[in-house]
């Protein structure tokens, strides 16, 4: 009998990290190691979480998909399912259903080629299983630039990775926050002012974007004006997900499921879908 | 397909054998208004004669408006289990355009993943369809839903001194020889099936003119005119959703015993038309208002699967709009997006 869709895979937090005041970062293995062995997912992929007793919610994986004995969620406490994530200890069990989605982070067609990330707030964290990965294979790539933007300092999440990225001279990192305080030297405002200075061939570029649905407008607007093109820019988006397998349809957007089609899609393929972006 | 013909003597006796065998649902008088499918025991309850059409639809059978998807145990493990058992049941009486409605279910739900809790009972459920006049909301024929070709076992259509049926599986074979005296359908009686038919089809009172709207919808899409006026009085309850055949979508939530040890996931149905449809953790709604809520219902229902299947999702039964509060009509909307483009 085929696997039921509906069943989660028992999995332990095996450690957490509190990375700001309201977001944690969960190492989650499967219990059943032959389940962990083949938990292979691709960078822009999900699962659904279940906390038992609370409910299911739909997190994008956020670790490097080349690493197969634990997986990395990072998580903001926000609704009922992640409140209750934050409250569980290390040890806790959860139930794991996926990898879920077919549309990805393009890891594949970006090789030989320059790539832009643009992440704005919780956005950093599914594109940290591609940044990840990219690092791992860094000759692949042309140049990278990183633009990240938070809230303000004490939001950015990631400070290791980020000045580990700033220490090498293989990749270009700008971090920019809204609400600066007194410490901060770096750049202000929203992620989309620097934009412009990116100097990458058009034709030659892959971007990817996440971040929260208000930035994706204003991104594609300014990426528009540098000529990018449509079917090298990637997308990841959000939507409200019940199941995550394409049956409870919240997540529709035109013909398109974001959990079965998505989560990632080309600016080309939302162009004709209303409402989108 | 066989064709078979049942006279009308022995059809009482074909039907009080099966609901002495069967567990046996059919359309039964709720009240003055109302048909609904129950269990029936007593070939008296039956009535077919119904003008409107039954409320719920017979998804619920298949897809009850609430069902345990799977229950668990918590102690030093957890220990989780689905117990999805179905039997064996007999669906009669159902007409052509909802049969239409469950066949767009078995696709839905077996598109690239078996969703197992529908199809553990959809695997049981025995079909068998009757013909009936259209009720004055269906509008099925406009959508080529008024005529089903498959996803029943037996269908019955009555020719006055005689039912003509037609035979769409082995089960339903099975069924006729063991408990129905039968003979095979001649000339005679394909020519009053095909007068019935005729027939049938002059009756729809409600047509939808669906040509076009396909591509119309696009340009209609940013009409917030439009889309204002059709809304307009929608109390975004859902109900046109409740009482549709095919409508699919639906929450879940995990449950607690007071124990706290054994704990249940339940999906049960939700409707795009409730504000909340479009919520998500953090507050930001992606549906905020009803306008866009009710097109995008329409896209679902009208174009989505033209994409996705190659069908639409609506099967003209008309029950949303028996069921809507504020007298919304979506076979109305439909020719009004026609006159709106066109005019």
């Amino acid at each position: 009998m085929e696997k039921n869709i509906y069943i989660p895979d028992l999995a332990k937090i095996i450690r957490i990290d509190s990375v700001t005041a309201n977001e944690k970062i969960f190492d989650i293995a499967f219990i059943d190691k032959e389940v962990q062995k083949s938990f292979n997912f691709k960078p822009g992929q999900f699962v659904e979480l279940t906390v038992f007793g609370v409910g299911e919610a739909p997190f994008c994986v956020a670790s490097n998909p080349r690493n197969n004995d634990k997986f990395q969620l990072c998580v903001r406490a926000v609704g009922s399912v992640s409140k209750a994530l934050h409250n569980l200890k290390e040890g806790a069990k959860v139930g794991i259903r996926g990898p879920f989605g077919k549309g990805v982070f393009p890891y594949k067609e970006a090789e030989q080629h320059n790539v832009l990330v643009v992440a704005g707030g919780m956005g950093l964290v599914p594109l940290m299983s591609f940044l990840t990965y990219m690092m791992d294979l860094r000759e692949q790539y042309k140049n990278v630039m990183i633009i990240y933007g938070a809230v303000n300092p004490a939001n950015i999440l990631y400070k290791n990775e980020i000045s580990y990225w700033n220490s090498r001279d293989d990749i270009s990192v700008c971090v920019t926050v809204d609400n600066p305080d007194d410490k901060w030297t770096g750049e202000i405002g929203v992620c989309t002012k620097l934009i412009p200075r990116v100097d990458f061939k058009p034709e030659d570029t892959y971007t990817i974007v996440c971040g929260p649905p208000v930035m994706y407008k204003y991104v594609v607007q300014e990426l528009e004006k540098k000529n990018f093109k449509e079917d090298k820019i990637f997308l990841s988006l959000e939507r409200r997900m019940e199941c995550g397998v394409g049956k409870c349809n919240h997540c529709h957007i035109g013909e398109k499921l974001v959990c079965v089609d998505g989560p990632v899609f080309s600016l080309w393929e939302l162009r004709n879908i209303k409402e989108a972006i | 397909m066989l064709y078979k013909v049942l006279k009308k003597g022995s059809y009482d006796l074909f039907l009080a054998k099966l609901i002495a065998d069967f567990e046996f649902i059919g359309p039964v008088k709720k009240d003055k208004a109302t048909h609904d499918f129950k269990k029936i025991s007593d070939i008296r309850k039956l009535d077919v004669n119904y003008k409107r059409t039954t409320i719920a639809p017979a998804k619920k059978i298949l897809y009850p408006s609430t069902e345990t998807l799977l229950q668990y145990e918590i102690n030093e493990d957890i220990e989780m289990s689905v117990d999805y058992e179905a039997g064996e049941k007999i669906l009669f009486g159902i007409d052509a355009c909802d049969v239409n409605g469950l066949n767009f279910l078995d696709r839905f739900f077996s598109d690239e993943m078996i969703d197992e809790p529908y199809f553990s009972k959809r695997r049981k459920l025995t079909v068998i369809g009757l013909d009936r006049m259209p009720s004055d909301t269906n509008f099925s024929l406009s959508l080529g839903k008024e005529y089903a070709k498959d996803g029943f076992d037996l269908f019955l259509t009555d020719l006055n001194n005689r039912y003509f049926v037609r035979v769409g599986s082995e089960k339903g074979n099975d069924i006729l020889t063991k408990y129905a005296d039968v003979s095979d359908a001649g000339e005679d009686d394909f020519k009053d099936y095909n007068k019935f038919m005729d027939t049938y089809r002059k009756s729809f009172k409600l047509k939808a003119d669906i040509n076009n709207l396909y591509d119309n919808y696009e340009l209609i899409y940013n009409n917030k005119d439009f889309w204002n006026r059709v809304a307009k009085d929608c109390y975004s309850c859902g109900s046109c959703c409740l009482v549709c055949p095919t409508c699919f979508c639906f929450n879940v939530r995990d449950d607690m015993e007071l124990n706290l040890k054994k704990g249940a996931k339940t999906r049960e149905w939700d409707s795009c038309m409730i504000p909340e449809y479009g919520l998500v953790a953090g507050g930001h709604n992606f549906r905020p208002d009803k306008e866009n809520r009710l097109k995008q219902r329409y896209r679902c229902k009208l174009k989505t699967f033209i994409d996705r299947f190659g069908t639409y999702s609506c099967v003209g039964c008309g029950r949303c709009i028996e069921a809507c509060l504020a007298k919304i009509n979506i076979a109305e909307d439909i020719n009004a997006v026609k006159k709106e483009v066109s005019v």
